[in-house]
């Protein structure tokens, strides 16, 4: 059981990992292409031309150039949880309304006071969809990171197929199913807190 | 034609329609009119189903809609929403043919109908019947709106704030042409707004509502003359201002005033006011010029009862000239305290009198109707 | 390149063979998961109590992990095609459920007020204004999902169900690189190439009337 635990634990550690750098790298990316928007266009091409590839690939291909281990799992995740990640931030900031935008221009907010103060914090709970996306997304495509030497919970699973092993696939696989489950549930509640109040859709009923 | 016989709507405990009777005529333009959740979508609503009451019967034709197929009874009554609600991924000649086409009516039939109406509203069929709803301006799309209610040539017609959601001047164009069009096709349509000009301007009969119920039913003309209490007389606000300040002092005067010649003598006048019962008359001389009154008082004193009228008249007295608004004779005879204002024309010639009796009645009329008075 | 060359010249066979497989193994989930999620979703639209649970429980499947999953339904349908095709079948309902469920649901009220005020039955308001009106979300959900199935089929040749999948997982056994190449571009080309033809079909159906301004956008997954 305990040995499980551990599993589980390496498992989420190198999802959250890949997601981790997605979000260092994406969330700065996407406001880049929000004030240069010329680069919008080409960067999501590249990153939807990216998402294509399937995860099986993907991993075949890093793996060719960084070896067998977690390494090159973290590695696939982070280029996988970049789409959602920059989407989504370009996606929330943008859907910001040009009223509030024109309003806090007009009470003199400089541009980058008007993304902190104002465009941030009303995209957040789009880029936080876009984070519960990525993280549900890299701990599906971790099971299979096994297949490149990496840790985690597929190794049970894959072993267990091999074998012909019912226990040991479940040992690995009920899991696993659970840790998305309970990640994409807990994700969904962070997502609905951070909506500011003034936002929530009033229930009036 | 459509008749509300007890009809009651409740959601729980909230009675939204309370124990409706109404009975809209045939042919008649009738306008339900009253603030915003006063109940006036819900009664509609009721007449094609798409709300049912929760007791009480409607009569359409003679005949209880709760006993008729719900989608047979709305094929033979025209709907018309604000929300417009033309299907936008049918062009204009399928949305209009809709209820023909679900009829079954055939092709030809079906787009003889259509290039009929269309043409009826003034747009060239040819250039509209195959666009899409949002190829056309708000107006035009309600006008189709108003077409697709008419297509299957339903006798009734229901419309609910059709116009209430385009500008000014789209709104007065529709309303001129629905108007133009009621008065060829004499449909009976219940009409709910919430805009006074418009039912003024639309209906044969308006039927003002306040929490779930009508307070006060009757013609535009009669509504602005009497209406029924503080609530309507709010209501109808600036319609209000204008129909008193139209009102003339001619049309609340009594035209038969007691006269004298100016030489009658004190104990003749006496006479006549004991047969006229009245306490006042007006010299006049040559049958119309006014020259002044002789109050019973003046008459109290023996002497004086041997003198001219001429001599005993008080000339003083204020007048007012016809044509001035009744307000102004009420303004006069309020605020000097007199009993009677004589109405005479530019030369001073006589033509009637207003008296607090006459101010009284007028008001009242106001208050309760003129079908009280006698 | 002229690695990549030889393979092909040598093993075209072979790849053509994985191609096919790979394309009706994914297809064919969507095509069962249409069918199914369409009719379930218009179902679905009229009762929220209901929806609200089958949306969850559609929603939760999607999350688990493919490797995860496969290894649920090893034990019970065993390797190949079967337990392949059932967890793609079933990866694919949400998108097209939940798009299906939405799209009608969020047909303008005055739209339907209309239909019924004109006298349609409830079947002629689905025909004639629900679906329609809804149609583009619907395609779209298709879309998504046809496009990821694609992808996540290549997983499916871990449990022996064939496709490219079977091309990557031999190159990163005998540790080729130009095996993996020849698998993973026909399988993002095919991703690509669906998604274009169920874009341009989306905007065909799109009734003129409706054609500004709908977008059709839900996370996609990729696992
Ligand atoms: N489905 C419903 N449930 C509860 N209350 C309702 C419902 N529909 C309407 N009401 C209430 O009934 C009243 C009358 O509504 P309505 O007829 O639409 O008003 P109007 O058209 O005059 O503005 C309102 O107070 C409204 O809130
Ligand atoms: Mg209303």
């Amino acid at each position: 059981m305990s040995a499980v635990f551990s599993i589980a634990l390496e498992h989420l550690w190198l999802s959250v990992a890949g997601v981790f750098l997605a979000c260092v790298i994406g969330v700065p990316m996407g406001i880049v292409i929000l004030k240069i928007r010329v680069l919008a266009g080409p960067v999501m091409g590249v990153i939807d031309i990216l998402q294509t590839i399937p995860s099986l690939a993907m991993l075949a291909l890093v793996m060719f150039f960084f070896g067998l281990g977690n390494m090159s799992l973290i590695t696939a995740l982070f280029i996988y949880a970049l789409l959602p990640v920059v989407r989504n931030t370009f996606i929330g900031l943008t859907g910001v309304k040009s009223e509030l935008l024109e309003a806090g221009k007009g009470m003199g907010m400089t541009g980058w006071q008007l993304l902190w103060q104002v465009q941030l914090p009303i995209a957040l709970p789009v880029i936080l969809a876009g984070f519960r996306v990525a993280v549900v997304t890299s701990i599906g495509i971790a099971t299979i990171g096994t297949l490149i030497g990496a840790g985690g919970l597929g190794e049970p699973i894959w072993r267990g197929i091999q074998l012909v092993n019912t226990p040991m696939i479940l040992s690995g696989a009920v899991p696993a199913a659970l840790l998305a489950i309970i990640a994409d549930y807990s994700l969904g509640l962070l997502e609905k807190s951070v909506v500011s109040r003034g936002l929530q859709v009033k229930n009036t009923n | 034609m459509i008749r509300f016989e007890g009809v009651l709507k409740a959601y729980g405990s909230l009675e939204v329609v309370k124990k409706l009777d109404l009975h809209v005529l045939e042919g008649e333009f009738l306008v339900l009119i009253g603030p915003s959740g006063c109940g006036k979508t819900t009664t509609l609503k009721m007449i094609n189903r798409l709300i049912e009451p929760t007791s009480g019967k409607i009569l359409v034709n003679g005949q209880n809609i709760m006993e008729m197929n719900p989608v047979t009874l709305r094929r033979k009554i025209g709907y018309v929403i604000q929300q417009i609600g033309l299907f936008p991924n049918m062009t204009i000649m399928d949305n209009v043919d809709l209820v023909p086409r679900l009829l079954g009516w055939d092709r030809e039939k079906r787009i003889n109908r259509v290039y009929e109406l269309l043409e009826l509203v003034g747009m060239d069929p040819e250039v509209y019947a195959n666009r899409y709803p949002n190829e056309l301006s708000g107006g035009q799309q309600q006008r189709i709106g108003v077409l697709r209610a008419l297509a299957a040539g339903p006798s009734i017609i229901l419309m609910d704030e059709p116009f209430g959601a385009l500008d000014p001047i789209t709104r007065e164009n529709l309303q001129d042409e629905l108007k133009n069009l009621q008065s060829k096709l004499n449909k009976t349509i219940v009409f709910v707004t919430h805009d006074m000009d418009e039912a003024m301007k639309l209906a044969d009969r308006i039927a003002i509502m306040k929490d779930g119920e009508i307070i006060q039913l009757g013609s535009p003309e009669s509504i602005l003359r009497n209406p029924s209490d503080d609530f309507v007389l709010e209501f109808i606000g600036k319609h209000r201002v204008n129909s008193c300040e139209l009102e003339k002092v001619e049309s609340i005067m009594k035209t038969n005033p007691v006269t004298t010649d100016p030489d009658r003598k004190g104990t003749e006048m006496l006479a006549l006011m004991k047969r006229k019962g009245v306490n006042t008359v007006l010299v006049v001389k040559n049958d119309k010029q006014l020259i002044g009154v002789v109050t019973i008082e003046k008459l109290d004193n023996k002497q004086n009862l041997t003198y001219k009228a001429e001599y005993l008249a008080d000339t003083g007295l204020p007048v007012i000239t016809a044509g001035s608004p009744a307000r102004e004779a009420f303004d006069l005879l309020v605020s000097q305290k007199l009993e009677y204002l004589p109405v005479v024309d530019q030369n001073r010639g006589l033509l009637g009198l207003v008296t607090r009796t006459s101010m009284v009645n007028a008001l009242a009329s106001v208050v309760w109707g003129e079908e009280e008075l006698s | 390149m002229s690695p990549l060359l030889d393979l092909l010249l040598l093993r075209w066979p072979e790849l053509l063979t994985a191609t096919w497989q790979h394309i009706y193994i994914s297809l064919g989930s969507v095509a069962l998961g249409a069918l199914l999620a369409v009719p379930l979703g218009i179902w679905l639209s009229t009762r929220e109590h209901i929806s609200r649970m089958v949306l969850g429980v559609v929603g939760t499947i999607q999350t688990i992990p493919s490797l995860a999953f496969f290894g649920f339904v090893l034990p019970i349908l065993g390797i190949g095609i079967l337990p392949a095709m059932s967890v793609l079948f079933l990866y694919s309902l949400l998108p097209i459920l939940r798009n299906t469920y939405t799209g009608i649901r969020e047909v303008d009220p005055a739209l339907i007020e209309a239909g019924r005020g004109m006298g349609m039955n409830s079947r002629q308001l689905l025909f004639m204004v629900k679906l329609p009106v809804a149609l583009p979300v619907i395609m779209a959900g298709i879309r998504i999902s046809t496009v990821y199935i694609i992808s996540w089929t290549t997983i499916a040749a871990l449990i022996g169900a064939g496709g490219l999948g079977d091309l990557i997982w031999g190159g990163m056994n005998v540790y080729d690189i130009w095996l993996i190449v020849a698998g993973t571009i026909p399988a993002a080309l095919l991703a690509l190439l669906a998604g274009f033809t169920l874009g341009r079909l989306e905007k065909t159906v799109t009734p003129r009337g409706l054609k500004a301004g709908y977008t059709s956008g839900e996370g996609e997954f990729n696992i």
